[in-house]
């Protein structure tokens, strides 16, 4: 803000019984605003864009959405299936119950005292502004809180994943939604999560946050999929914090939206941890897809990879900022960055952005980023074998892309991210 | 069958055919040999639709413009080129690709398109006259080949998609004495009397494995000499100069 339009906040925080994390978050955005074309961390979106459609916004409204809508926009991928419409838990839509011993699935005010009381990493600072935002306007989370030794389905080696669906329901002016989930592992425990944000078209704004703990020698694996419609900004941040010997896979697959971002903040709290995060952005037509990634090694032997890749077409925008520190007093932690990009027009721009803190010796930290367009001597090869040419583009972005998408569990979600990813650019006229 | 008359073609700002004619009949195997810079592979490139080069005069398959056309209505109307270096293609496997260009000639040819399951037998017979591995199958394309293997999946892509006219740009570079018999047997068996050869050499020796009914010498962009496979042995002895006047003997 662009200093603390006030006026702006009454608006967008509602009113209700005090609530400290809230009362602190208001009290955080009046100190430090919303983010600004100065602000460095914001350098590549289009963040005068997104605070005038948020100036213009007014609090979503719950709405109707049917099954046959979720099934549509996200596909079927376990028993376990979360719904949520404009940040508002919605329980017709919601399947809760086919879990194993040890895991508590829906809203926070629903779960039983001291489950998570603890736990909730309530945090003393906010990233930037949305993430405080979200904080102050935000509804009853959904919460996924495994104990001790749990997992939804022990006696699977492959467990049906548990999915979370943020559906965008836009009304006939612009509103702004604030979805918040809190993903809590216990020790020993493992689960398979699927988080999904996805839209009608219109003019929404989700401003969405996850937090999520591992406990130590806590298994997480997370693919968070945006394929929110036509019009629709989303803003959305992870915060992950992992304890010693826990292991967090994720995947952050960013076709949808407008103009979207995603800030994935990984902190390994406690030593040999290992994190593993994998991304792909695919921005078409005059899309804008940012990613901000940060990996925090405070402890020692921590292990993380950051393998991000971009497909950028017509006169859309892709970013990748890739942060990692590594803390004084910690050894041998290992670092690793790579991102990728295809630009398949020369209206299209990809940036990319590495950012290295080093504050110890012993250490290994590697990073590379690359920009390139697709290779013509490997289009002219196929197209002289007969096939047409939009047939080798794709066959050819399909394979630059394939390791990430082949990485994704279960099928039936690989399939409706492929399809979506073919489709998604296709929506999307120049 | 190829008609082409009065090509040229210039790439970069350089001519490098000037005025090239050429008529080649079905059934018919001709070979074009030509020093270094003469224009071999430009031709082969030209006629497959290559990006880069600015081309005038006709070209006709069938009578079917080929000029006017992109590279892949030119594979589908039945131009194949085999490349002198194929290209890796990390990423798609061979077969998906193969089936792919199969589909894509089949669909022209108002064929069906195969199956996966049979088309993987039918890959397997090819492969097999070709003492390919299936395991080429599940590789990337042409991705960590030696250059014979790159040069046998060139032919194996031919046997498969049945081509009118296929052009062999230096399918004899960088085979040992085993390879280049392999690979001569597989062009051997494709000679067929509705399908014309264009082979495109340095070497004699790949000639004297798969004997053409013309040789051609290409030289400053043109085809300078035409002969039977006998002028395969004068070059041999004269080089690739213009044919030279011969005193008859007394």
């Amino acid at each position: 803000m662009i200093a603390a339009d006030t006026a702006l906040l009454d608006r967008l925080i509602p009113t209700g019984p005090p609530d400290p994390p809230s009362l602190r978050a208001t009290n955080w955005l009046l100190t430090h605003g919303l983010p600004d074309a100065h602000d460095e961390a914001w350098h590549y979106s289009p963040i005068t864009e997104i605070i005038s459609r948020l100036a213009a916004a007014t609090p979503a409204q719950a709405r109707p959405i049917t099954r046959a809508d979720i099934d549509r926009l996200t596909g079927h991928h376990g028993p376990n299936r979360l719904v949520l419409v404009n940040g508002i838990y919605a329980p017709s839509l919601s399947d809760i119950a086919g879990h194993g011993a040890g895991v508590w699935i829906g809203r926070l005010s629903d779960l039983p005292p001291g489950t998570l009381a603890t736990h909730v990493p309530v945090g003393g600072g906010f990233t930037d502004g949305f993430h405080a935002l979200n904080r102050a306007a935000g509804a009853d989370p959904a919460v996924v809180s495994l104990d001790s030794r749990a997992a939804q389905d022990a006696d699977d080696p492959t467990p049906s994943p548990i999915h979370i669906v943020h559906v965008a329901a836009p009304g006939t002016g612009p509103e702004v939604s604030h979805p918040r989930t809190v993903i809590d592992v216990g020790d020993h425990s493992r689960l398979h999560l699927i988080e999904t944000f996805t839209g009608l078209p219109g003019a929404a704004i989700t401003n969405a946050s996850t937090t999520i703990r591992l406990g130590r020698e806590a298994t997480l694996t997370h693919h968070r999929l945006q394929t929110e419609a036509v019009g629709a900004i989303h803003i959305g941040h992870t915060h992950v914090s992992q304890a010693t010997e826990s292991r967090y896979t994720a995947s952050s697959l960013m076709l949808g939206a407008d103009i979207a971002r995603h800030t994935l903040d990984v902190t390994l709290h406690g030593p040999d941890a290992r994190v593993a995060l994998t991304g792909l952005y695919r921005p078409a037509g005059h899309q804008r897809h940012d990613t901000a990634v940060r990996v925090d090694h405070a402890a020692s032997r921590g292990t993380s990879t950051q393998e991000f890749k971009g497909v950028i077409d017509d006169h859309a925008r892709g970013s990748f900022s890739g942060h990692i520190i590594v803390r004084p007093d910690t050894i041998a932690n290992d670092a690793h960055q790579t991102n990728r990009n295809l630009v398949l027009q020369p209206t299209a721009q990809a940036d990319s952005r590495p950012w290295l803190e080093i504050f110890a010796d012993d250490v290994r930290c590697t990073h590379g980023a690359t920009v390139g367009r697709l290779d013509d001597a490997a289009l002219f090869y196929l197209r002289s074998r007969g096939i047409p040419l939009d047939e080798s583009r794709t066959i050819l972005i399909d394979a630059f892309v394939r390791e990430i998408i082949d990485a994704i569990e279960p099928v039936s979600l690989r399939d409706h991210v492929a399809a979506f990813f073919d489709v998604a650019a296709r929506d999307r006229q120049p | 069958m190829l008609h082409i008359e009065n090509l040229t073609a210039t790439i970069a700002g350089q001519t490098v055919l000037r005025g090239l004619d050429l008529d080649i009949g079905a059934g018919e195997v001709h070979a074009i040999m030509g020093p270094n810079g003469a224009g071999k592979s430009t031709l082969a490139n030209v006629l497959a639709g290559r990006d880069g080069y600015t081309a005038t005069g006709t070209v006709t398959l069938d009578g079917i413009d080929l000029l006017a056309r992109s590279p892949e209505a030119r594979a589908t109307a039945g131009l194949f080129l085999a490349f002198q270096y194929p290209t890796e293609i990390p990423g798609v496997g061979n077969m998906y690709f193969l089936r792919a260009a199969l589909n894509a000639v089949r669909r022209e040819r108002g064929l069906e398109e195969i199956a996966a399951v049979d088309f993987l037998t039918l890959a397997k017979e090819h492969m097999a006259r070709l003492d390919m591995d299936p395991a080429f199958l599940s590789r990337s394309v042409n991705d960590g080949f030696s250059g014979g293997e790159k040069k046998r999946n060139e032919v194996l892509q031919m046997s498969l998609l049945e081509p009118r006219l296929a052009i062999l740009d230096e399918i004899d570079s960088g085979l040992d004495i085993d390879a280049l018999r392999i690979v001569a047997t597989g062009v051997e068996n494709l000679r067929s009397p509705d399908r014309a050869l264009l082979i495109i050499t340095h070497y004699p020796h790949l000639l004297d494995l798969v004997q053409p009914d013309y040789v051609h010498v290409l030289s400053d962009g043109r085809i300078v000499r035409t002969g039977d496979r006998h002028l395969v042995d004068e070059i041999e002895t004269d080089g690739f100069g213009p044919a030279p006047v011969r005193v008859p003997v007394p």
